[in-house]
């Protein structure tokens, strides 16, 4: 992991003495609340529908367990004993006290934590695989470089006061974990034939009400270069995009409206002037950096396959979890664990202190001390011993996170809707729930296989519905909650290019969603060939059959 | 009447009145502005390479929440070369001056109803930082 040296503590330390001086000035009426928004929503407070929501950034959703315990503490000292794992690797909290704010903050800077940017038209943290470092299908691990843009992107002078929000993304795998393609900028990080570190740059894709998928502005960029472009890149839409209307300020508007075409060549044009200028990256930086993600201290394990092949047959749950929720590793002898939070009657994402403090201690003893979150909203433990799988499972089921769920049906990423914010047009929460309850048989959803539906309360999109296999988004319709049901979205790996849903049909009011889910299931199972996902029926058949039978009236 | 800050012997100072209003400025704006007058531009101009000449540069901020003119700003000290006085105008807010210092602006005119002590105090909210800028031109990775 990286570890803060002198300036990043005085930075951060110095960023949150700033934030209190902003915060004792509102409260003394100097600021007003248009003044004050723009403030703390750059150190992550949104004020919501029933009470305050700060939101602390876990760079590229990667935690050390000691920060973990932190992010426990203030689960139960400022909030009401929990806290929220968002859709972007970071963590909300939903009752802190506004004046309490920047004592959170001051508690978060002991530990390395801060929540700078993670809200506003600014560059937010940026986000990336959460098996970086672990995954068997990784070429190079992306988390070096997440670093440097964090780094380069905090407190930028020219960048803070953007058209609106900009959320970038890495990945180094074949699967694309990270779902670069709907990202402001992705990024896919390679090495060529030489052994040197190159990017391809997709710019434009994001969801929200316009959903687009990001085109390739630049191939083969090479790791020196790799700030100075996105400078020239972040000028164009700082200078260019639109600012007179917040539905068309996202940077895949600028990108249509100019073309790729012209956009890339109004970037190139801007980074001709700065190429090799100051923001260079100098080889020394690039192997600093570096060295701080190398390997963690593997050793050789024992062979375990008699063990584990022993324990499955004796707890069919766990040979579940094994096959669901454990992860093929680079290293043998390990594995990537996700600690599902997805348990049926628990909000997607919804974590209690106790189960916070709990991942912590389990990140110490089994996995180097090292945690992610995943953008599914779960816990990962990057590296565990094979040795140790039975045992932390045992521990995991008492504390209420061995769902054996992962990337099956139930496990759905869900944004907090209109339960809590005050953009959503209807709620989520409780399609979620209900969901899980109508699927909650393990061996109708092992036999669904691979599926992952995504719900977002409003057209905001926060819960990835345009890329979820099955779509859910919440719409207003003359005052009620209505839902929209989208098919065959997905967020892309080196094989497949990402694609979003498409609409199956009008929207139903929330006592229908189930039913309509459990319709499109049945079709889906009716029509798959041997073995075939659910993607890769859709893919074959396409929406028509869906649309033909999920309306149809029964008889 | 705004309040004049700038910068005498390498410290930010509030401009007293008198003084302020001896300075006062005859801005012209793009089209009517010759060489050695002083400039006035709007946040999305584009780069006229005559402007180097002006005898001083005012930014007009629509909001604090536009950060058009810091690009802009950037744009005149390093691709015009502009090293006159670069001055902010319009929606100058006291949280925002330390962007508009890094991107090379060196006085502003901060709106009557704003309190120019608190401007002076928050003008400079950290030691260091990540990015080389206008100002300073080591990265954090250059100092390491």
């Amino acid at each position: 992991m990286y570890q803060y040296t002198e300036f990043d503590r005085s930075f951060i330390e110095e960023r949150v003495n700033h934030y209190r001086e902003q915060t004792t000035r509102y409260l003394n009426g100097q600021l007003s609340e248009d003044e004050f928004l723009q403030l703390r929503l750059r150190n992550g407070l949104y004020l919501q529908r029933l009470a305050p929501m700060l939101r602390v950034a876990i760079p590229y959703g990667t935690l050390s367990s000691q920060q973990l315990f932190a992010l426990g503490k203030v689960a139960r000292e400022y909030d009401r004993g929990y806290g929220h794992l968002s859709t972007r690797q970071n963590m909300q909290f939903n009752w802190p006290e506004l004046a309490e704010v920047p004592d959170i903050l001051a508690d978060m800077a002991k530990v390395d934590l801060h929540a700078i940017q993670t809200s506003g038209s600014c560059i937010r943290n940026v986000t990336t695989d959460h098996f970086a470092g672990a995954a068997a299908d990784e070429t190079i691990d992306p988390r070096p470089y997440c670093e440097i843009i964090r780094q380069w992107s905090t407190n930028h002078p020219e960048f803070e006061w953007l058209p609106r929000k900009f959320k970038i993304a890495v990945t180094g795998a074949a699967e694309d974990r990270a779902a670069i393609g709907v990202h402001d900028v992705g990024l896919r990080v390679y090495r060529d034939d030489k052994g040197d570190v190159q990017f391809d740059v997709y710019a434009g894709g994001g969801l929200g009400r316009t959903p687009v998928l990001g085109a390739l502005v630049r191939s083969e960029l090479p790791i020196e270069h790799l700030l100075t472009y996105l400078e020239a890149l972040m000028r164009v839409y700082n200078r260019y995009g639109r600012r007179d209307n917040k539905y068309k300020a996202r940077i895949k508007i600028l990108v249509r409206a100019m073309g790729v075409d012209g956009f890339r060549a109004k970037v190139d044009e801007e980074w001709a002037h700065s190429k090799g200028g100051p923001g260079t990256l100098p080889e020394a930086e690039i192997t600093r950096v570096e060295a701080f993600f190398a390997p963690p201290g593997y050793s050789q394990q024992p062979e375990v396959g008699d063990a584990l092949a022993e324990h499955r047959l004796a707890n069919p749950k766990f040979s579940q979890w094994l096959q669901h929720n454990v992860t093929e590793h680079k290293a043998p002898g390990y594995a990537a664990v996700t600690l599902s939070t997805k348990a049926t009657g628990v909000p997607p994402g919804d974590v209690s202190d106790t189960q916070i403090d709990a991942v912590a201690q389990w990140a110490a003893d089994y996995s180097f001390s090292e945690v992610r979150i995943s953008h599914e909203q779960n816990f990962v433990l990057p590296h565990v011993p094979k040795q140790h799988l039975f045992e932390l499972w045992q521990k995991a089921q008492a504390q209420n996170l061995a769902t054996a769920n992962a990337r099956l049906i139930t496990d759905m990423i869900c944004c907090p809707g209109g339960d809590y914010c005050s953009l959503a047009n209807a709620k989520s929460i409780p399609v979620a729930e209900a969901l899980q309850e109508r699927f909650d048989d393990y061996d109708f959803q092992y036999d669904l296989g691979e599926l992952n539906l995504n719900i977002s309360g409003c057209m905001n999109a926060c819960g990835h519905h345009h890329v979820g296999h099955i779509g859910i988004l919440g719409v207003d319709k003359k005052g009620s909650e209505f839902y929209q049901i989208s098919l065959g979205g997905h967020a892309g790996h080196s094989e497949l290019a990402p694609s979003l849903g498409q609409i199956v049909g009008p929207s139903i009011p929330r006592a229908e969603v189930c039913d309509v889910i459990a319709k499109i299931l049945e079709i889906y199972v009716d029509l798959r060939l041997e073995d075939e996902s659910f993607l890769g029926c859709f893919k074959r058949v396409g929406i028509a059959p869906f649309k033909e039978r999920v309306y149809a009236p029964s008889h | 009447m705004h309040h004049l800050i700038n910068k005498q012997n390498d410290e930010w100072q509030l401009v007293s009145q008198e003084d302020s209003e001896q300075q006062k400025i005859e801005w012209q704006d793009a089209e009517s502005w010759q060489p050695g007058q002083a400039l006035r531009l709007p946040v999305d101009a584009e780069l006229d390479p005559q402007w180097g000449q002006a005898s001083v540069i005012g930014i007009d901020f629509p909001a604090l929440t536009d950060g058009r003119g810091l690009s802009l700003a950037v744009l005149l000290r390093t691709r015009l070369n502009y090293s006159g006085d670069l001055r902010g105008l319009g929606a100058v807010h006291e949280d925002i001056l330390h962007f508009m210092v890094r991107c090379g602006f060196s006085s502003f005119e901060l709106p009557e109803s704003r309190d120019p002590n608190v401007a002076l105090n928050c003008i400079a909210p950290h030691k260091q930082y990540y990015q080389s800028s206008v100002v300073d031109p080591l990265n954090h990775f250059d100092r390491v």
